[in-house]
């Protein structure tokens, strides 16, 4: 890098040295928090995964016997496909509804009126709020006897007796997905808006000019236009439904009867509610292979982003 | 894109927008201010009169739960951790930004997995960590953990307002006779603050948000952050939810105030990885 050669020097090389020296120095800590981080938390991710039986006594966890049990106890339980089942209905009955919400919201910012930057402020909002308070305000929302939506649902003529959203096993989904898709859409407003924003403006005015209606010009200006950011939206907003933990957990914890049970949620109850840490640990390999196969498929835009 | 054909119809229209998407909030707070008689009602007023608020929720909350013991731990938690991974990342976000070395090429694959492992998968090594080193039930776990998890995303954004920074102004400095880190410190530093300011707030955002990490490294309930006190209030018998609202309320509203200071540099600086 032309950084170095920049700076006269009659020891050039050992200048050079040393500034390898000082970038390497300034990176250690980084370093050692990403090992912390990451490395060693899936190194012992992998071992406990081969150790089999249940241990109250996470310690002791490597003199448990090796092998693949743990594998073929999760593979083969009908519960994790289950699970598998309702980590893909939660991400894309979640990230669906937030793109649609998302874009609407992009594009009625993308304008210049007063007040706009405090409005904007005020979209993004929900972003900001803790997953686990965004569960409790839909718990009470969507409370069987004095929730405001069963009023609404009533009010209207929709319903007769009331919906207990979360202990129904056929609406408990629907009701973590709400707060999940609040407080994800504003991701996709944040990403479309600023896609939407390197947008040259005058190929608005030249379309303006032709007579083009509002839909023309989204469909042929700014939707190409975003088409790359989406699809990068799209994988690393599903990413972070795929993980959602907080808001299933404190509203539901995986129930009722394991409706709302998605694989984050499973790991968590064998290691913490049953103590079988290798079988979590087999759920959590499984969950990054999935993931792993969403970043692969959509390698191009990402490769764009992060290399 | 310009200015809409009639600009004060579209902010009023965007407004209308915001209060629909704000229901949950606003709805918060209505629950928060209204006597029991009229939360726990099958008519619910969607508009209640002024008379009838009352901010006695809000005493109830901090008299019946040690909230004001959990705000502490939480801010605890979000000032350390904060902290330690901006030092962290401002450090690595420069060397990145300055120095091509190996470690550049796999910034990148880092952040990416990191966006690909779950809180709830990681916590179990960490959970074994803190075992190890007799740090369950410890503030510092939990800061420690939040740290980590803040500088991998906090390190790339960093790069990114570093990169805007010309290099010209510390080899000046540098030719000056000035070190290269008092160079970064004094001239590179100051430059940045405006990102750094962003950074902060992007990671004191989630570190108070945090829940998993704090539910399994934290049993002792004079050491619960504000997420973990707050489930805790889910699983009552008959819950008070105006002083659940309001406890609620108090939990926010730092993070809010922080939101709307930091909105613009999100919008204008990035727009990959800002969602954890």
């Amino acid at each position: 890098m032309a950084s170095r050669s920049a700076v006269p020097s009659p020891g050039r090389g050992s200048l050079a040295r040393r500034e390898r020296i000082f970038a390497y120095a300034l990176l250690a800590p980084a370093v050692a928090a990403v090992f912390a981080l990451i490395a060693y938390p899936m190194y012992l991710i992998f071992s406990m995964s081969f150790r089999e039986g249940k241990s109250l006594n996470f310690l002791a966890l490597h003199t448990r016997p090796f092998g693949l049990g743990n594998y073929e106890a999760v593979l083969t339980d009908s519960a994790t496909w289950h699970s598998v089942w309702v980590s893909f209905a939660y991400t894309f009955g979640t990230i669906l509804p937030a793109f649609l919400l998302g874009l609407g919201t992009a594009v009625v910012l993308n304008r210049s009126f007063p007040l706009r930057r405090w409005l904007r402020s005020l979209v993004l909002l929900p972003w900001a709020v803790p997953g686990v308070m965004v569960s409790i305000v839909f718990l009470w929302l969507f409370d069987a006897s004095f929730g405001v939506t069963n009023y609404f649902l009533r009010s209207l003529g929709l319903i007769s007796t009331d919906i207990s959203w979360y202990t129904n096993e056929s609406t408990a989904l629907i009701a973590v997905i709400v707060p999940t898709l609040w407080k994800g859409y504003p991701f996709f407003t944040l990403t479309l808006l600023a896609a939407m924003q390197s947008i040259p403006g005058n190929l608005y005015e030249a379309a303006e000019v032709d007579g083009a209606s509002a839909w023309q010009r989204f469909t042929n200006i700014t939707w190409p236009g975003i088409r790359g950011q989406a699809t990068l939206a799209l994988v690393l907003n599903g990413l972070w439904v795929f993980r959602e933990f907080d808001i299933i957990y404190a509203a539901t914890g995986g129930g009722p009867s394991k409706t709302t049970e998605t694989l984050g949620i499973r790991a968590y109850n064998e290691a913490f509610g049953y103590f079988y840490m290798g079988r979590a640990a087999v759920i959590g390999v499984l969950m990054l292979a999935i993931a792993l196969v969403a970043v692969l498929l959509a390698r191009k835009q990402l490769r764009k982003e992060f290399f | 894109m310009g200015p809409p054909r009639r600009p004060l119809a579209w902010t009023v229209a965007v407004a209308l927008l915001c209060v629909v998407l704000l229901f949950p909030l606003y709805w918060m707070f209505v629950t928060a201010v209204l006597p029991t008689s009229q939360v726990l009602s099958r008519e619910p007023t969607l508009l209640p009169a002024l008379s009838d608020i009352s901010f006695r929720a809000f005493a109830s909350a901090f008299a019946r739960k040690p909230l004001a013991t959990w705000l502490t731990n939480s801010l605890l938690v979000t000032v350390g951790a904060t902290a330690l991974s901006l030092v962290i990342a401002a450090l690595a976000g420069y060397s990145l930004s300055r120095f091509r070395t190996r470690a550049q090429e796999l910034t990148g694959l880092t952040l990416l997995l990191t966006k690909m492992l779950p809180g709830s998968l990681i916590v179990i090594p960490f959970f074994i960590m803190a075992t190890t080193f007799h740090l369950i039930d410890s503030l510092w776990a939990l800061m420690l953990a939040n740290a980590a998890v803040g500088v991998p995303f906090a390190t790339w954004l960093l790069k990114g307002f570093f990169d805007g920074i010309p290099r010209d102004l510390e080899h000046a400095a540098m030719i000056d006779g000035c070190g290269h880190m008092t160079a970064f410190l004094y001239i590179i530093i100051p430059l940045a603050r405006p990102g750094i300011a962003a950074c902060a707030i992007y990671l004191a955002i989630l570190s108070w948000s945090e829940f998993v990490f704090a539910k399994t490294l934290i049993n002792d309930q004079a050491r619960w952050t504000i997420t973990t006190g707050m489930v805790s209030f889910i699983g009552e018998h008959g819950i008070d939810w105006s002083a659940l609202m309001a406890a609620g309320i108090i939990s926010m509203v730092p993070m809010i105030v922080l939101f709307l200071l930091l909105e613009p540099f999100l919008v204008s600086g990035m727009t990959a990885g800002s969602q954890r």
